[in-house]
This record gives C-alpha cells, sequence and structure tokens, in this order.
C-alpha cells in the first residue's frame, strides 16, 4: 500500500502554469505529489516532441534537455498554444538557437511530419486532410485522416505538379474537406 | 451485466472482432471522435455486437459554442445510425489560458460547480442523449471533493457518471478518499470503466493513470467487493487498454472481469440500452 502524505497544494488547478513550465518544478520539491503531478505532465511535453522526433537527440543529447528546456521557456514568453503546430515551432525557435548550424532537411521533413500527424490525430474539425508547406522546401507534407473503419491516419509527401506559392512565414498550411489535396486555395499562417 | 472493450484505432480491428467472436467481449466502445471520417453505414456495420461511444476531444467545457454544434451534429448522425447503448465524455481541462495541457488536468470541483453544470447541460442537450461522465484519476487531494460534486451534478443537471473503478484507486492511493465514498454512484449508475494504472516515474508510491497493463490485485479487490452494486440489469463495463495491445494479456484481463461477474463461458446477450 502506497504511502499516503500530506500535500501543500490542495487542487490540481493550482499547479496549471506549471504544467507546462519544466522551469519551475524546482519550486514543488517539497511537495511530493504536486512535484510528481508536474513532472508526468512534463514528460508528456517531453515524449511528445523526442519519441515522435528522435533526430532532435542528435542535436542535444540523449536526455533531450538542452533542446527542450529552452524551447518550452520561449514558447512560455511567445505564449504558444501546442496545438498541432507544436513540432513547426520547435524548428523555428532551433533557427534561432544555438543549434542552427545543425538542423537539415530530414529533421526539417520530421518536425512537419509530426505536426501533420498530430492534426491528423487530434483535429475535430470537418476537414479531412492538411498540407503543410515550407519555404525551403518544393513539395507539401500531408496529413489525412483515417476514412475507413480499418485504416490509420497517414502522411506522405507529394511533389507539386505546378509550382506554388511559398507560404509567407517559414510554414504554412492548408486544409482539405477531401481525402485529397487536389486544390490550392491559399496559405493559412500556422496557429501559434 | 455486459463486459466491453475500447476500440480507438483501425489497427485493433482484427483484435476487437477476435475478442467478440471469442465470447470475450459482449459490446466495443468506439471512441467516437476517432472516426468521424468514415461513414456512419461502416461504422454501423464493424461489429457483430451492440456499441458504446466515447467521446474524447470535444473539450466541451472550453471549446467554443459554433464549434461544439457543429460536432453535436455530426455526433448526433452517428448515434442515429449506430444506436450506441451509451454516450460518454470527459470532464477535464484540456487547456490553461489558451495553452494545451498534454497531461489533462482536474477540474476544480468546488468553484467550478455552477459553470460545469451549466456547460455540461447544454452539451447533453446538443447531444441529444443521456451523457455519461467519467471520474478523474485524482493525484492532488481537490480529488477529494469529486464523489460530492458528482452526486449533485446528476441530481440537479441529470447527467450520469461514468464510473472508473481504477481510476477511484488511484484516487485512493494518492488522496486517501475511501473507496466507500463513491457508494451512491456505483449503486445507481449502470456505467463502469476499468483499466491498468503503474506507479509514476520518480516516487513509487504516486499513482498515475496508464491503461497500458493488467488490473491491478486492489482494482480485482475493488471490483469483487462491490460487485453486487455494479451489477444490475443493463450494466456495462468497459475495458480499456491503449498501449501495450497485447492480446493474451487482454484476454486474461477480460476473462478476470467475466469471472467476477460469473460470466464465464456465457454466451454474448443483448446489451440491455439506457436510451433517453
Amino acid at each position: 500500500m502506497p504511502l499516503i502524505r500530506p500535500s501543500r497544494i490542495r487542487i490540481d488547478s493550482e499547479l496549471l502554469d506549471a504544467l507546462s513550465a519544466p522551469a519551475s518544478q524546482q519550486n514543488y520539491a517539497d511537495d511530493v505529489r504536486a512535484f510528481v503531478r508536474i513532472d508526468h505532465s512534463i514528460r508528456t511535453y517531453w515524449h511528445t516532441l523526442f519519441d515522435v522526433c528522435p533526430g532532435l537527440l542528435r542535436l542535444s543529447g540523449p536526455d533531450g534537455q538542452s533542446v527542450f528546456r529552452p524551447f518550452m521557456a520561449w514558447a512560455a514568453e511567445q505564449r504558444l498554444s501546442f496545438g498541432w503546430s507544436y513540432y513547426l515551432w520547435v524548428y523555428i525557435w532551433l533557427r534561432q538557437s544555438e543549434f542552427r548550424g545543425l538542423l537539415d532537411s530530414d529533421l526539417r521533413l520530421s518536425l512537419m511530419a509530426a505536426s501533420a500527424a498530430r492534426w491528423a490525430t487530434f483535429d475535430r474539425s470537418k476537414a479531412a486532410a492538411i498540407a503543410i508547406g515550407c519555404m525551403e522546401v518544393q513539395g507539401l507534407v500531408c496529413g489525412f485522416k483515417p476514412c475507413a473503419l480499418d485504416a490509420s491516419m497517414t502522411v506522405e509527401y507529394q511533389e507539386l505538379e505546378k509550382a506554388i506559392a511559398s507560404p509567407d512565414g517559414q510554414f504554412g498550411f492548408f486544409t482539405s474537406s477531401g481525402p485529397e489535396i487536389d486544390r490550392f486555395p491559399g496559405w493559412y499562417a500556422i496557429p501559434k | 451485466m455486459q463486459i466491453g472493450f475500447n476500440f480507438t484505432s483501425g489497427s485493433a480491428l482484427p483484435l476487437v472482432r477476435q475478442l467478440i467472436s471469442e465470447g470475450r467481449i459482449d459490446f466495443v466502445e468506439i471512441l467516437i471522435d476517432n472516426f468521424l471520417q468514415v461513414a456512419p453505414r461502416e461504422l454501423a456495420a464493424a461489429f457483430d455486437c451492440p456499441v458504446a461511444f466515447h467521446i474524447m476531444f470535444s473539450k466541451f467545457l472550453e471549446s467554443d459554442l459554433d464549434f461544439l454544434e457543429d460536432l453535436a451534429g455530426r455526433l448526433r448522425t452517428y448515434i442515429d445510425a449506430l444506436k450506441p447503448v451509451y454516450v460518454s465524455d470527459h470532464l477535464l481541462r484540456f487547456s490553461h489560458e489558451g495553452r494545451n495541457l498534454f497531461h489533462f488536468a482536474e477540474i476544480d470541483y468546488v468553484s467550478e460547480y455552477d459553470a460545469v453544470r451549466e456547460r455540461v447541460e447544454w452539451w447533453q442537450s446538443r447531444i441529444g442523449r443521456r451523457l455519461y461522465l467519467e471520474n478523474y484519476p485524482s493525484i492532488m487531494d481537490g480529488g477529494r471533493d469529486a464523489p460530492a460534486f458528482f452526486e449533485r451534478l446528476t441530481r440537479e443537471s441529470g447527467v450520469g457518471v461514468l464510473f472508473d473503478l481504477s481510476n477511484a484507486v488511484i484516487t485512493n492511493l494518492n488522496c486517501g478518499l475511501s473507496l466507500d465514498a463513491w457508494h451512491d454512484i456505483i449503486s445507481t449508475t449502470t456505467r463502469f470503466h476499468v483499466a491498468g494504472y503503474h506507479t509514476s516515474f520518480i516516487k513509487p508510491h504516486v499513482i498515475v493513470d496508464s491503461h497500458d497493463r493488467e488490473l491491478s490485485s486492489e482494482t480485482d479487490t475493488f471490483l469483487e467487493s462491490r460487485r453486487q452494486y455494479i451489477e444490475k440489469p443493463g450494466s456495462t463495463i468497459t475495458y480499456e487498454r491503449d498501449f501495450n495491445i497485447e492480446r493474451d494479456s487482454i484476454s486474461a484481463d477480460l476473462d478476470n472481469l467475466r469471472r467476477i461477474f460469473g460470466l464465464l463461458g456465457e454466451s454474448r446477450r443483448q446489451v440491455q440500452g439506457n436510451v433517453v
């Protein structure tokens, strides 16, 4: 039987500011359950990033902390929403970080694919597919929600038959109501 | 008493169909918002047994009303086509000040009651069916307020409780909330969940929900001790497994559930819906 220890913090809501802030975890070192609660939340952000894009560990070393902690601090300053574009903002941050000289096309594509996959898994709008473009990439990284019972979401790199304008920012996106990316309605800025 | 299994991804389709054909489960709980691009007719023909719906990402406490109206309309299409035995959702905080939480948070059962009740009533009206809401696997002591909150909410709003027995065990182990505190809810609801959990990575005396392994001995004991209150005409219990989808491990747990409820060897029967 686990030992129940008293907690200084009573309710989960008191921890909301700390749940995405690795730097604040130490403030709760004397409160075991609050510390664990924050740890579990922070680990979820970590695993969502590095389990999906293990290539990032090449930059940071095996614990990922030299990428993860400064990115999360920057994300808090920028008030990033941690939506499907989470991985794209990591790339945007990396381009202005000490790691900018180590970035390559494989890492960029893996982050774009991860965002497309996250959209296809968690978006609940009517849209069936998303296309993500990058000013440094010719084609599109596309994510498709499963449209058959035995299907899973899929992510594809699609070459363009005709060139289209680059997004205004580093990345842009558009969605399709059907299961194919067959028209270009123009770019939307990625959500913060 | 009917025993079900959660279906969250097409990759689990062969396993779920096998569990049905082996008589290990009586119904399938579909994580319905994962399948909103699948034609209702295809989903309706998917399983040779009744289905229930679990909603994961409506985020109905915080989503804007236009989005929820649209989502509810799409969900009603599936409700009409598949006639689920119940429709359930999550009472969680998915974001904080516009920033998504990747590990969802527990609401404040005291200060948020009125706002939650208002939104719950509205969301239930848009779904068009009685809505069952799941209790949270608490780490912090605020979880001690959950039983009274759910009792009041069900009384005043008409929603039901999707009572997760293993979440109650987690709350018991973390916060010391007696399992007896849930007695009235267990005695009155007909919808149950159960799943595995594990100790936290850094402090083994703190427990976190995980859905990645077999049921704990504490959960088994809780189930056995409350069997007479869980078992009612039309009652359902869904076994959830989201990670480590291993057939033998899942089968062992389902067989254990069937043993606890005296259903081992019984063929499937028609789940009695509780349509409101």
